[in-house]
Parts: structure tokens; sequence; C-alpha cells
């Protein structure tokens, strides 16, 4: 909301600055948000009188003139407006002046004469678009006094942010009620003496509510022998400053009235009205012209207002172009209105038409205001077009304002906002805010105000008093916590359990990442994800964001692109996040899964120093996956290649806890990757975070005893067919069960490039619990497995 | 007296050889021809019996005092050759050497502003919960005192599932479904993901809130304002200012906004070398959080009887947070994920 000081002025004695104004608002909850000088680029303009006017010797159309702007001396300035005349009071930018399309006034030769200013157009000086000529200042206009004081304009504006509930200050009236309110001064109105004159109207237009519930007051006033033309300098200046486009007498005077007193008006030409008027929905599929001369399609929920022949407005939104003033319009129809805020709000989102009239009405409008604001309107519309107001008015009020009546008790005032407030200091406080109030005893019955449609309860009461008061002033105190004995014993909460392995990923080396949750269907397509059980967004905001991502992949491998373009030569991300998937038997219909993704690329190490050059590969990835699982002291981990394909991992491997699948890990499909721009091997892992914290819960730590006696090691190398997994092997010797043998590693694998073998190196770890082993009973053992291995498995020594 | 004058001879023979030797192995090559099994001391020894019985016992002692002091020679030698070879080596040693750096990990910045504020309160013994990102219009919405075409909805933009399934707004819906869970007295933080159908400098769609209440009886705005002022400065630093300034969300009543005093001027309004603050546009003041005792029609929404229970409720934006922390400027480089920006968040 845009307050003109000036404007404000007229309702409220107020004194101070706007800045103080804002500040005191600010701590009543009308917050300011910005204050603005609309007419600040003009401030400098001063008014100039024109001695002498004569005829550029050099120019058909220039003309030479000495201009007195009280400077001390005249000024010699040249003209090309055609209606410069001498003796006219005009604006004059002086030299030095910034204009406010960003023009600089110097001193300019114009055809070889010198010329020390400008004479300015309105529309050089940003009040209209008038450039027919120069603005010509009233005579009395004072020679050096600013153009700003004046046309008393309206140079000091504050933008109020106005909260939903506070629909009563989206107007000046409303502001000035606040801080005549904040400031302890008298609220007066602004009179204008309403002339009627010939035949009462009454039941000239007859008026017709359909539903009461939907309309609760209608009313109208009939203008006659209207001029239509641009309206007095003054209220245009005004409009703009309040950052209303000002358009022609009669709709100024409905926007000034909406800015002024809050209350949206409409004007119809009567003569294209007919018959009376009804007020009722719309017949479903209806097509009406709004005003904007857009054609829509009206639905039964749309509440209209009709004439014989059908909609001639969308109630409270816009009104129609058939019906509309033009310039040859001589009578108005003026209609003052109040319908219910839910239908507005309705008809205006679903049209995605929303008005400074919707706007109000949708947040409620004061019914008893609704009169004065008619009576109002029609007197100024008499005064700017030349008109005469009809004597009476139309008028039908099926549903007429209740005041509610809330019980307020001043104990539970204190004890919710825990202060100690006077009896005293409410009952002003109730006054000032034009609540009549029964004080008796311990619940007092306050009477709200027809144009605070946010107080019905006691809450809202106590608000009031509280923000009077000043929120900012009450004590504060920092409660004492009632925790029960068993809330140690608790298990540990979703969020913490995320935190710990935040942590421990952090700790491992690896970045986190938090990307949106939303993708593009074309991103899931692209990695050939599934489109069934896809989460679609209704209204997305963009194409690239209209569906719930069903994995962290596309994600990552969007920042894996944003990193390789900045240069990144590795990369280690990690993210915690919720996929989503349709399920029918979730409340939200959603079903989400945390997942813990995992996206490695690049160089291994982050500096050449003091390292060997080499490229992040599966046993990067394993290994975390593996000290993952460890952390988390779930054991028991198996690694199975995925027999059927998977859609953006080859080769992809699962991962197995307790034979329960419990995430993926694998290779990006160089195919898939090759979008991103990676040039390497892009290896990515997808666990189910939900699993992993159960089995987590469910994992304890138990101690082993030390080992007394010392280990002996033997190391032994298969040549194997370089499809014979490493699995295989280590679980070939573990299921031999031999006592002796404790471990069993693998530690070199030689795999010449293209070979159809491989050679693996194991190192056997023996121990007897009771004594030192011999060199000869290990390598006898030793003999064993190998003679074992060589028999049972594809392989030879 | 031969095999006496012999031994006598050793000691400036050694002193003499040992002259010459620079390195521990010419040392050790010096030990063994003086001192080996076979060395010079021991072929001269092996001639004892030779000597008569009464000679024997004076070459004995006599060999036994030259082992000692050629011993003597070799430690002292040794001892200076080592202490020579550690002082060079100590010489080569180039401290200024690069570390081997191992991975470096970061949490993201959103991460450790929730982390840091859910600590604070569990140290003010809050629980923490998390609830859906999916939610129901009711949890959302009606629920927390906005039926549908109720204006304050256009507060927040909306990403919608379906008509009555949508993208949580704000994390103010797992205050009904905590309280619908539980009874008072109770103490919740919820941090977690939010969304709005809205994208600009200072907009994204989707961020980062912690939610906060305390229900139970008597809970008041000075409390309120005691556990807020208590947070904001457990966060922002102890000389931080806090202010309430009443406001509107139509689940609390009554409301404020709180403001903290601008951590980038000091609350000034401008910086020490005279420029203008951008981050609180000279007000001095930020906006943090909002915040309010919850409203009645809240209580009655999960069952709670709103004359006997109060409660309050707060939100903060984790996003904006971070920026105030740790002066990031963009607010889109949250969700880019280059390296550069999340690695400095360790």
């Amino acid at each position: 909301m845009l307050l003109s000081l000036k404007w404000l002025r007229e309702f409220v004695p107020f004194e101070g600055s706007a800045q103080e104004l804002g500040d005191r608002l600010t701590m009543l909850g009308l917050e300011l948000e910005e204050l603005a000088h609309p007419y600040e680029a003009i401030s400098s303009i001063v008014v100039g009188h024109i001695i002498t006017c004569e005829q550029h010797p050099d120019s058909d159309h220039m003309h030479v003139c000495t201009v007195d702007a009280g400077q001390g001396e005249l000024l010699t300035i040249v003209c090309g407006a055609p209606n410069v005349a001498q003796g006219q009071k005009v604006p004059v930018a002086l030299v030095g002046t910034t204009m406010p399309g960003g023009l600089q006034i110097k001193k300019a030769k114009l055809r070889g004469v010198p010329s020390f200013g400008m004479i300015c157009s309105e529309r050089e000086l940003g009040l209209t678009e008038d450039h027919s000529g120069i603005m010509v200042l009233p005579a009395e206009s004072p020679v050096g006094a600013r153009l700003v004081d004046v046309l008393d304009l309206d140079t000091e504006v504050l933008e109020i942010g106005i909260t939903p509930n506070r629909a009563d200050c989206l107007s000046v009236l409303g502001l000035a009620r606040e801080t005549a309110l904040a400031f302890n001064l008298p609220l007066s109105l602004p009179s204008l003496p309403l002339v009627e004159c010939g035949a009462d109207i009454a039941g000239s237009v007859p008026l017709t509510i359909a539903d009461p519930e939907l309309c609760w007051l209608y009313s109208g006033r009939i203008i006659e022998n209207v001029h239509v033309q641009p309206s007095p300098m003054r209220v245009r200046h005004r409009l703009h400053a309040v950052g209303v486009r000002p358009i022609s007498n009669i709709v100024d005077v409905t926007n000034y009235i909406l800015m002024e007193l809050g209350q949206p008006l409409h004007s119809f030409d009567l003569a294209k009205l007919a018959g009376g008027i009804t007020v009722a929905p719309a017949v479903e599929g209806e097509k009406f012209i709004t005003l904007d001369e857009q054609e829509r399609v009206l639905h039964a929920s749309d509440l209209t207002i009709r004439d014989q022949r059908g909609a001639v407005a969308l109630a409270g939104v816009m009104g129609g172009l058939a019906t509309s003033m033009t310039a040859e319009s001589t009578t108005v129809f003026l209609e003052s209105a109040l319908f219910k805020p839910a239908i507005i709000r309705k008809t205006s989102r679903r049209l995605g038409l929303s008005s400074e009239s919707s706007y109000r009405f949708e947040r409620g409008v004061d019914q008893l205001g609704c009169l004065r604001s008619l009576d109002r309107a029609a007197a100024l519309m008499a005064a700017w077009s030349g008109g005469s107001v009809r004597k009476g008015v139309c008028k039908v009020e099926p549903k007429p304002f209740v005041a509610p009546v809330i019980p307020f008790r001043p104990a539970r005032a204190n004890a919710l906002l825990g202060v100690e407030l006077t009896e005293e200091f409410s009952q002003q406080t109730f006054a000032a805010l034009g609540c009549p109030v029964q004080a008796e005893g311990d619940t007092w019955q306050v009477t709200a105000p027809s144009w605070r449609y946010d107080l019905s309860r006691e809450a809202d009461l106590i608000e009031e008093v509280g923000r009077v008061h000043g929120l900012d002033t009450i004590a504060p105190v920092l409660p004492q916590l009632q925790r029960s004995l068993d809330d140690a014993a608790l298990p540990e909460s979703p969020f913490s359990f995320w935190m710990r392995v935040k942590r421990w990923g952090k700790g491992l080396g690896l970045n986190e990442a938090v990307n949106y949750s939303f993708v593009g269907h074309k991103d899931l397509d692209h990695l050939h994800l599934p489109q069934e059980g896809r989460i679609s967004i209704m209204n997305p905001l963009s194409a690239e964001q209209d569906a719930l991502r069903t994995a962290l992949a596309p994600g990552l491998l969007q920042n894996l692109r944003t990193n390789i373009a900045q240069g990144a030569a590795g990369l280690r991300l990690f993210e915690l996040a919720h996929v989503f998937t349709a399920d029918a038997s979730s409340d939200t219909t959603a079903k989400e899964t945390s997942i813990i993704g995992f996206l490695l690329y690049g160089s291994r190490y982050d500096s050449a120093w003091p390292q060997q050059e080499a490229d992040v590969d599966y046993t990067d990835l394993k290994g975390i996956v593996e000290h993952l699982l460890a952390f988390l002291h779930i054991g028991g981990m198996q690694c199975q290649l995925a027999s059927e394909p998977h859609p953006y991992l080859l080769p992809c491997v699962n991962v197995l806890v307790g034979g329960q699948p419990v995430g993926v890990m694998g290779r990006v499909r160089p195919d898939m990757a090759d979008a991103f721009h990676a040039r390497k091997d892009v290896w990515l892992a997808e666990l189910n975070l939900d699993m992993l914290c159960t089995l987590h819960r469910a994992a304890s730590v138990h101690f082993s005893a030390l080992p007394v006696f010392p280990p002996v090691r033997r190391d032994i190398t298969v040549i194997a067919p370089a499809t014979l997994s490493v699995q295989a092997v280590l679980d070939y010797v573990t299921a031999l069960k031999l006592p002796l043998l404790e471990k069993i590693n693998l530690i070199d694998l030689f795999e010449p490039e293209q070979a159809e073998e491989r050679n693996i190196t194991f190192r056997l770890i023996f121990r007897h619990a009771e004594r030192t082993l011999k060199d000869a009973e290990v390598d006898k053992v030793r003999e064993k497995i190998a003679a074992a291995l060589v028999k049972d498995l594809p392989v030879h020594l | 007296m031969d095999l006496l004058n012999e031994l006598e001879s050793l000691v400036p023979e050694l002193e003499r050889g040992i002259g010459q030797a620079f390195s521990l192995a010419e040392l050790e090559e010096l030990r063994v021809t003086f001192l080996g099994r076979k060395g010079r001391l021991a072929q001269i020894m092996t001639r004892l019996p030779s000597l008569s019985p009464e000679e024997r016992p004076a070459v004995g002692q006599k060999a036994n005092a030259i082992k000692n002091s050629l011993t003597e020679i070799f430690d002292a030698r040794k001892a200076a050759l080592e202490a020579e070879k550690e002082a060079a080596q100590l010489a080569r040693f180039d401290a200024s050497l690069p570390g081997r750096a191992p991975w470096g990990g970061s949490l993201h910045p959103t991460t450790l502003v929730q982390e840091e504020i859910c600590g604070i309160f569990q140290k003010l013994g809050y629980d923490i919960a998390v609830g859906p990102e999916v939610e129901n219009d009711y949890y959302n919405f009606e629920a927390l005192n906005m039926p549908p075409e109720h204006p304050a909805r256009d507060m927040q933009d909306t990403l919608y599932i379906t008509e009555k399934v949508l993208m949580r707004t704000h994390t103010s819906p797992m205050q009904v479904r905590t309280m619908l869970a539980r009874k008072p007295p109770l103490a919740v933080v919820v941090p977690g993901k939010v969304y709005r159908r809205d994208s600009d400098l200072t907009h994204t769609p989707m961020f980062h809130q912690v939610e906060g209440l305390m229900v139970g009886e008597n809970v008041s705005f000075a409390h309120l304002r005691g556990t807020l002022t208590a947070f904001l400065r457990g966060v922002f630093g102890a000389k931080t200012q806090v202010r309430f300034r009443p406001s509107f969300f139509p689940f609390t009543e009554p409301s404020a906004e709180v403001d903290i005093s601008c951590c980038m001027c000091g609350g000034k309004g401008h910086h020490s070398n005279g420029e203008p603050c951008r981050v609180c546009k000279t007000t001095g003041w930020v906006e943090i959080l909002g915040c309010g005792m919850i409203d009645p029609a809240v209580f009655e929404a999960v069952g709670y009887d709103p004359k006997t229970i109060s409660g309050f409720a707060f939100g903060l934006g984790m996003e904006r947070i971070a920026m105030l922390k740790y002066g990031i400027g963009d607010l889109r480089m949250f969700f880019e994920n280059d390296v550069r920006f999340l690695s400095q968040f360790v």
C-alpha cells in the first residue's frame, strides 16, 4: 500500500516525519517497506517568469526568452515550444539539473544563441504524457519557488506492507486510524458537501440480489451530464504518486476513493444498461468481455452483475467492456457494493485476474463505509466532470452488518502475553481502536468495528492489546521444560542419524551436495528411469522441474556437469535426500524414501603431490560403501553383479545385507554420462538409508579378545581365468574351514590387458590360539590349500 | 717384552687409522682389523701361551687395558660420525614440503546451520522431529487455520501434486502432525526442506526451514521472547539485539516477525567506512524469523483445549541464516553444488 504523507494529513494532523511515522507503524504491525520520493527528480525545478519572448533570429519555430527564475539575474533561455509567450509562469530547469529522463541541462548554444536552462513540458517533468507544449503555471505562482511546492505534489510516499488480516489498512483512512491510535491524534474525514438534484432515483434502477450470502449490500447513484475528460492536474499527480495511472475524471474518482477509503467502486454508462441490475452467479459457459478487452468464459461459481441482456461486470473483480464509460458517455451509474470475500477470490484466482478491487474484496471491505464512499465519490465525480448528482440512492442490503461482540478476559490476556496490562490500558486501547467495551467482571464484552474483519475471537483482541502495548516491550523469560524419565531412552531421531552419516561422509573426504527434489521428466527419461510410479508437479515453474526425483542420480550428474564446466579434475559428492514414488497406501499418496547417493569422478587425489596420478575406480566407490556399512556396524555385506540390466549403471552391482538388497553401485553408462560432459568413468552408488538405519539400530558392537600368540603369514598366487571372481577364490578357501587359517586377504592382482588369465595373490594368515605355530605345519596347510584350489577351481599355480 | 710393545703400539696405530676413517663403514673396517675375532689384538693374544707363566699376568693385564682403550677410541669416533651423519640428514630435511593432503570433505551450509540450530534447541531440551515433504492440503493449510480461499494462502505460492496434495510450503504442518501424535507438554524442533512456486534472485523453489513449537499450560509470549532471544544470541553472538514486530500468520495469534541487529554493520546501518549497509538496507535490522502464539483454531484442529493449553511456534529459513553467517551473497549458489563453494564449509 502506497501512502502519501500529504494525503494522510488530510485525515489526521500528524506533524512528524515520514520516517518517524513509518517506524511507529512498523512496530504496530504495519511494516514500512520503503520510503519513496516520487517527485525527487524534479525537486530542483523552479517557477520562472517569462519577461520577454522574441522570435529566434535563425529559426522560425524557436523563441529566445528572458526569464526571471529568482536567480538574481535574468536567464536567456531558448524555447522551441509553440505555446511559449511573454508573461507566462513556467517550470524552469536550471543549468546543472538532471531531468527525470536522465537529460542533463547544460549551457548550450541553439543556432548561435546561448541558452541557460530549459522551460519544461509536463512530459519532460514526468508528470503526464502531455508534450504538446510547455507547462503553463497559474499566474500567481511565486517566481523562484520549487515546482513541487507550487503544485502541492505528494513528495513523500510510504510503502507499507499490509498483512492479509489488515484489509482495513488498504486505504489512507485505515492508515490514518492507526496513525491516530499511535500518536493519540484526532481523526477526521475530509468533508465535501453532496449536492443532489432532480427527481429521486429510488426504483429507477431496480436491484435484485439472487443470494444474500454472496452479495451483502448493493448500492448505486446516478450522476448526470458528466463530461469525460482528464481529471484536475492535482488529482492526476496524486494518483501518479501512489502508483495509479490517471485515465479520466470518471475512472480517477473510483480509483481515488479506492485508495482513500478502501471501497472499490464501478462506473457503468447508464445508457448502456438494459433494465434493472441483478447480482447473480454467471451462467455456466457464458462468454463475457472484460474492460481489458479479454473474452472470459464464466463458470456458475463466478458472481456477476447482470442486466436484462446478461453479465455487465464480474462482481468485485472487473467491469465489462460493453457497459463501460466512454468519452461520449454522459450518465454514470456508480456502484458501491459488498461481496462475499471467498467468491471474489475464487473468480480472481481462477481467471488469474487480480485487481485492486478484487484484492480488497477478498480481504474484506467496511460495510458501514459503503454508502459514505458512494456519496463522496458521487460528489467528487460531479465536481471533476461538471455533472450533477441525482437525488437518492438505489440500495438493497439483504445482510446488514452485525457487529461481533467478543468476550475478553483481561487475566487471560496477561497470561498469554506474559505481561501485566492494567485494565485501564486495555480499555483505552479498545476505545482507540473503535471498539466499544463493556468492562464488567472478569469477562468483558468488546464490540468489533465494521472495518476490522480480523477481530472475531478473544485471541484477536489479545493480539490488539499486545500490539498496542508493544510486543517488543514484553520482558523475555526462558521457560523451564518438563521432561519425563523415559525421554533420555528415546531412540535417536532420524535427523540425528542423518547428521551422523553426514559427518561421516564429510570426515571421509566427501563433499555434501543438496539438489532440488524436483527434476524434469526428461531428466528421468534420459536415465531410462521407469515412468511408472513417478509423481508429477501439477503447476511446475518449468519443464525442468515437473517431476519429483525417483533417484539421486539426476541431481548428482547435473552437479558433475557444473563442476566439469568450472574445471574440476575430480569430484567426490554425496547427498542425503528423499526420493519420491506414488503410493496409494500413503496418506500423502507419496512414498518418501531416504537415499544416500555417492558420485565419484576423475582424479583420485586433489593434488598431484605426492601421489601418483590416478583416476577413481570401482574400488574407491566400493571402499566407501563398505566403510559406511562398517561405520553403521552392519556386517555381512555382499556384492552381486546385477543380472537384470540397470537403467543407468553398467556394470551395476547390487549391494545386499543378509540377502536383502539395500542399494546399487556401478558405473554410469558412458553414453548417458556423455550428456553431462564426462570424459572419464563416473562411479555412482545409491543406498536406501531407511534400511541402513533399521539395520544399524539392530546392530551392536561386541568386543573380541585380542590374540595372544603371533600370526604366521604365507602368500599364494594363483593364475585364474579373468572371468573367475576373486570372491569365488576367497569363498572357496574360507569354506575349507581350516582350523589354523585365520584370514585370507587379496594383496595383488596382475591383469595384463587383453589377457584371458590373471594372477591373483592372496595373503594367508595363520594363527593358533594357544601356542606359537611352527613353519613346517603352516607350510603344510598352505600346500593343502594350493592343492585344493588347483583341484576344484579352474586355476593353476 | 715384544708383546707388551706390540700391544702398546696398537693405540697410536689405531689413532692414526681413525684419522683417515670418514664413514661408519671405514670405521667398521678398522674395528674388524683391530678388535675383530681375527684382528690385531686377537692375533697378539694367540701368542700369549708362548710366554712364561710369570710373564703372562702382566701381558694379560696390559692386553685388557689396551682393549678398553681401543674400544673407547672407536666409540668416541663412532659417536662423532653418527652425530655428523644425523646433522647432515637434518640439514636435508625439508619441513616446507606440502603435506600429503587427505581428501577434504565438507557439509552443505544449510546442513551446518540446521545442525547448529537444532543443537541449540536440544540443549534447551527440545526433541527433533522430521516429516514428509509431500503433504496434504489439510496439514499444510486447513488445520493451520487457512481454509480454501483464505487470502493468506497467497503468502505462499504452492506447488501442487493434485488438488489436495502439495509440496509442503513450510515445516508448519509438522506442528499439526506432532500435536496429533503426542500430548502436551511438548517442545519440538523440525528441520526440513520446503517448497514454493517462486524462483528469482532472492527465492529458490526449494529451501530449508526449521520449525519450533512449545506447547503446555501457561506458555506465554514472554516465554517465546525468552526462547528466541536466547536462541538468536546463541547463533549470532551474545551482543545481538532482538526486536519483535507485530505481524500476521494465520496459525499464530498474536504473531510477530523477529529482527536482529544487522550482523554486517553492527546494527548501525552503515559500515565503518561510511558505506551504506546493503544487507539491512541501512535500517540496522535484519528480518530473521516469524513466530507467535499458536492460534486457538490450530489447537482445536488437533483436539487440544485452547482454554487450558497455550503454546508458541516459530519458523526460520536456513539459507537466510547461512547467508548472514557466512556472508554468502547469492542464494542460487546453494543448489549449484560447485565444489569451490561446497568445500568452503568444512
